[in-house]
């Protein structure tokens, strides 16, 4: 072109362009240098940043922007840089989930899908990305029916099922505290399929249940519920809904001073409705889904523990953290062991795909298991601690670190039919 | 059987004499200004994150009242920044706004204490039950509806008693002979405004002492209290506090009975009384039309 613009004589006008062209291109270097190179991968993350769900769907950002930046600092993905294209997906509305979902997939073209924390979005979300046949990973959506009758070749899930952490908590809880539990169960699919699982693990062990309190998602007032309770006389009151609802019934149990007259427990608890309690509220026999206070020498967990307070005001990493940070390394290990992004090798390479130790940050072996793509991820067991024990952020005591695989349903149980694409 | 009822039903007083003190401040609003304000579950959360931040410094006593205090003061600012350009224009203006402010609100929350809730713990001495037996009836319940009642008492004395209570009342029935008879009007409406809003952050400060504290901790109260108001009757601030409570019973009931509609019930009460008695039980014929 430039040639050209000589060849054809000295127009003044078009020396000015080409001097203004020159200059601008030597400003512009290192962009016009990015994009001579491939473009960067896209990561759209569909997740609820209002509502409800606002706090864990932070966390879990937090999580997945560490490890972009620790894998951008190391040459990205197969030398690709990443990009984090985040939609609030709202916390409860699945329509805008899906069309924020369809947003990312058809207009910002999105080699991989993440989300959601609430596990009717989830479901919804996995809809489009198997229409569309886009790599989509659960972070937070703990229905059993996503890794289970539901299941996909394009979709992955970290966190639990509701099942595995039936299973966790079961066997202890009836040892330990006795036979009659009575339930309050939030009223949607996360804690009817919870609710089942825990039914189900009792009746094994031979217990009963003198009753099963659902109360609506967003329940501020549990006192109704806590009479019934009460009168039914149970040897455990176990306590199944989550978030602020947790926080609310939690708070009304210790004013109560139920927890002084009826073991108090439950399945999944997580270190962001705990920090929201205040010290009294904080009690009872719980599942950790990952924790931050472990042994000193695991790979890894201290380097993620202060990077993880560079992003979060300096607070420690919780569960959601971890499940960001997993979602996205993850996604990264199988892309370059698969040697492409391309959604169906990348699946395949995901299926069996071990985490090493800095980034599983546990002591039991995790991976995802091929027969329904569940992580196999760790649950802690422990009590919660009211004022931290010597040290005020840890609110936890971890008495066992159960390996996911021993506490999973095997995949046949789970009603996973998995057809990957050929 | 007969036992929980009775439980249920002492429950749902005190359920529903919180309800009716946010009831209560939606109403004075809507009844002068013939605004209904969205915004309102963000004003308590207001007060609740104020009395939060106050705490370290004034104790829980201190926070009790200067939260609810400064809640009013920004409350009269937005009153007079805001709202009071829309007097006048179709109430779905002020709808829209007071909506979109509820938004920002929570946001705003959000961006200075973080998306996470925080703790907030009452006096010690509140905390314990009455008795074994009537466990769910804390000190800080009887607490709660001890200020409801005062605030109640206190608010009744001010609209009978005083001049400024009896304009606001006068301001209700027709603001344009009130504002013909050379009161100031303007003053008279970001006044009450303030007054609303007060009694908003203090149900916010003590939510806090019950409920987890987070930006959306509003939210879950504002229908009931709007129900509250239909049921009591538009106009009457007597048939709001009586709409409170009923609502508060009714639910605490149905939870024994049939514990999966114990939110819906509220809503059938509402239809129950628009279809047979539209005013309200106590409410005057014609309001708001």
């Amino acid at each position: 072109m430039i040639k050209r613009v000589g060849v054809a004589g000295f127009d003044r006008r078009a020396l000015l362009k080409v001097g203004a062209a020159a200059g601008l291109a030597q400003v512009a270097a290192p962009f016009v240098i990015s994009a001579r190179g491939e473009a960067p991968i896209k990561i759209g993350v569909a997740n609820p940043l209002t509502g409800t769900y606002a706090a864990p769907g932070k966390n879990e950002s937090i999580g997945m922007q560490l490890a972009v930046d620790q894998l951008n600092a190391k040459n990205g993905i197969l030398g690709r840089q990443i990009e984090l294209l985040a939609e609030d997906s709202t916390s409860g509305d699945a329509g805008a989930a899906v069309q924020k979902t369809r947003k990312l997939i058809e207009r910002d073209n999105v080699d991989f899908l993440v989300g959601n924390v609430n596990s009717a979005l989830a479901q919804a979300m996995a809809q489009v990305s198997n229409e569309k046949g886009v790599l989509h990973i659960v972070p937070g959506g703990h229905t059993d029916p996503i890794t289970g009758t539901d299941c996909k070749w394009n979709v992955f899930r970290v966190c639990n099922t509701t099942r595995m952490e039936a299973n966790a908590v079961s066997d202890l809880l009836f040892k330990t505290y006795g036979k009659k539990w009575h339930f309050i169960t939030p009223d949607y699919a996360f804690g009817h399929t919870l609710y089942q699982g825990c039914e189900a693990d009792l009746k094994k062990l031979g217990g009963t249940v003198t009753g099963n309190e659902l109360t609506p998602l967003g329940t501020t007032d549990f006192s109704a519920y806590l009479i019934k309770a009460r009168a039914a006389n149970p040897d455990v009151l176990v306590v199944l809904v989550q978030g602020n609802d947790m926080v609310n019934c939690l708070k009304q149990i210790s004013q109560f001073g139920i927890d002084k007259q009826i073991h108090v427990a439950g399945t999944q608890q997580e270190l962001e409705p705990v920090e929201a309690m205040p010290p009294e509220a904080r009690v009872g026999v719980w599942m950790f889904e990952w924790y931050w206070k472990q042994a000193a020498g695991t790979p890894g967990l201290d380097q993620f523990i202060a990077e993880t307070r560079k992003r979060s005001g300096g607070k420690v990493p919780t569960a959601r953290t971890w499940f960001g940070y997993v979602t996205i390394h993850a996604y990264a290990l199988a892309c370059e062991k698969a040697k492409t992004i391309e959604a169906k090798a990348a699946a395949k390479a995901l299926a069996d795909l071990e985490l090493p130790p800095e980034i599983k940050l546990q002591p039991n072996k995790v991976y995802f298991r091929g027969g329904d793509h569940q992580l196999m991820l760790s649950a802690f067991l422990g009590e919660l601690l009211q004022t931290g024990d010597g040290d005020p952020e840890n609110l936890f005591k971890v008495n066992s670190i159960v390996a996911g695989d021993s506490i999973a349903p095997s995949v046949a149980d789970t009603g996973c039919k998995m057809n990957m694409p050929a | 059987m007969l036992q929980l009822i009775f439980f249920n039903v002492t429950n749902g007083l005190i359920i529903g004499a919180f309800y009716a003190l946010m009831a209560i401040g939606l109403s004075l609003i809507l009844n002068l200004s013939g605004v209904i304000n969205f915004a309102h579950g963000g004003f308590l959360v207001i007060g609740g994150y104020l009395a939060y931040a106050l705490t370290p410094r004034l104790g829980f006593w201190g926070a009790l009242i200067v939260a609810p205090f400064l809640t009013a003061l920004i409350g009269f600012a937005v009153e007079r920044l805001l709202i009071r350009r829309l007097y006048g224009r179709d109430p779905l203006y002020s709808l829209l706004l007071t909506f979109g402010l509820a938004f920002i609100i929570e946001d705003g929350t959000r961006q200075i204490w973080g998306a996470n809730g925080l703790p907030f713990s009452v006096p010690a001495a509140l905390t314990s039950p009455l008795s074994y037996q009537f466990f769910f009836i804390t000190g800080y319940r009887m607490f709660m509806v001890a200020m409801v009642a005062v605030v109640v008492a206190l608010l009744f004395v001010l609209l009978r008693y005083t001049r400024i209570g009896v304009r606001i009342r006068a301001g209700t029935l027709d603001l344009e002979t009130v504002a013909a008879l050379g009161v100031n009007v303007r003053a008279l409406r970001s006044l009450n405004f303030a007054v609303g809003i007060f009694l908003a952050g203090l149900a916010g400060v003590l939510a806090a002492g019950q409920i987890g504290l987070e930006p959306t901790m509003g939210d879950a109260l504002l229908m009931p209290s709007f129900i509250a108001i239909i049921v009591g009757g538009v106009g009457s601030l007597t048939g709001t506090l009586l709409g409170g409570l009923l609502i508060g019973v009714a639910s605490g009931l149905t939870a024994v009975i049939f514990p999966s509609a114990s939110e819906a019930v509220i809503y059938v009460m509402m239809a129950i009384v628009l279809l047979v008695r539209p005013r309200g039980l106590l409410g005057e014929e014609g309001m708001l039309t």
